[in-house]
């Protein structure tokens, strides 16, 4: 299976109740295609390069996710564009399985960086990469594009 | 003398990048003119390989709100 990854903005004016209310909801709607969520997180708020909606600020909204039903893909990518407290949205295909995001914690000594090394190291170990067809990854890495959604793998 | 031309290198050779994330905008700035316009490869020396994968970067992240389409000399 493939992976993607979309990339949203919401309204930065959005209290944090309604915030997670909106992340849950499309949680919910990408679910119906059968993927499976790896990541979903408040990426940054940042300023927007130019004005959507009238808004000059943005929270980006970062979302990874093992791709399922293609056609059902298509379904959640209009209901995203319907959706409106989405200022804009775009999904990408990914060439290798996203990392599970920790929250970053500032390591106070070196003892503590030492502890998350090899606590990382571990995870490294018992999550072997997947190294079915890596020619097949490679050529869908030459031409990735948003629109490939709508094509069967 | 004066005219002898630096050297050209690929930025990404140089610095062992493969992949270009469209979400890295500190980097993707380094290959735009202030206009916002993406630079062309005999400028920068990037080599054609990684100029496709730069440019694909650069017009996603333009399309998110990322980078500008156009940058003008104030807001």
């Amino acid at each position: 299976m493939s992976f993607y990854e979309t990339l949203y903005i919401v309204d930065p004016n959005l209290e944090n109740n309604s915030l997670e209310k909106t992340m849950n909801e499309i949680g919910k709607e990408l679910e119906k295609t059968k993927s499976k969520i790896i990541n979903h997180r408040i990426w940054a708020k940042k300023r927007l390069a130019y004005s959507i909606e009238r808004h000059k600020y943005g929270s980006y909204i970062l979302l990874q996710f093992e791709g399922g039903d293609q056609q059902k893909m298509v379904e959640y990518d209009t209901w995203m564009r319907l959706n409106n407290s989405v200022l804009r949205h775009m999904t990408v295909l990914l060439n290798d399985k996203p990392e599970i995001y920790v929250e970053e914690k500032k390591p106070e000594s070196e003892s503590e960086e030492q502890i998350l090394k090899e606590s990382s190291d571990k995870e490294q170990l018992s999550d072997p990469v997947d190294t079915s067809d890596p020619e097949h990854k490679e050529n869908e890495s030459d031409d990735e594009k948003t629109t490939e959604l709508k094509e069967a793998e | 003398m004066a005219f002898q031309s630096r050297n050209k290198f690929c930025f990404f050779k140089e610095n062992g990048i493969s992949e270009i994330d469209y979400k890295d905008v500190k980097l993707l700035r380094r290959f735009v003119n202030d206009q916002g316009k993406i630079m062309p490869r005999r400028v920068t020396g990037t080599s054609a390989k990684m100029h496709r994968k730069l440019v694909r970067a650069i017009k996603r992240s333009r399309s998110i709100a990322l980078m500008p389409y156009v940058e003008r000399g104030t807001d």
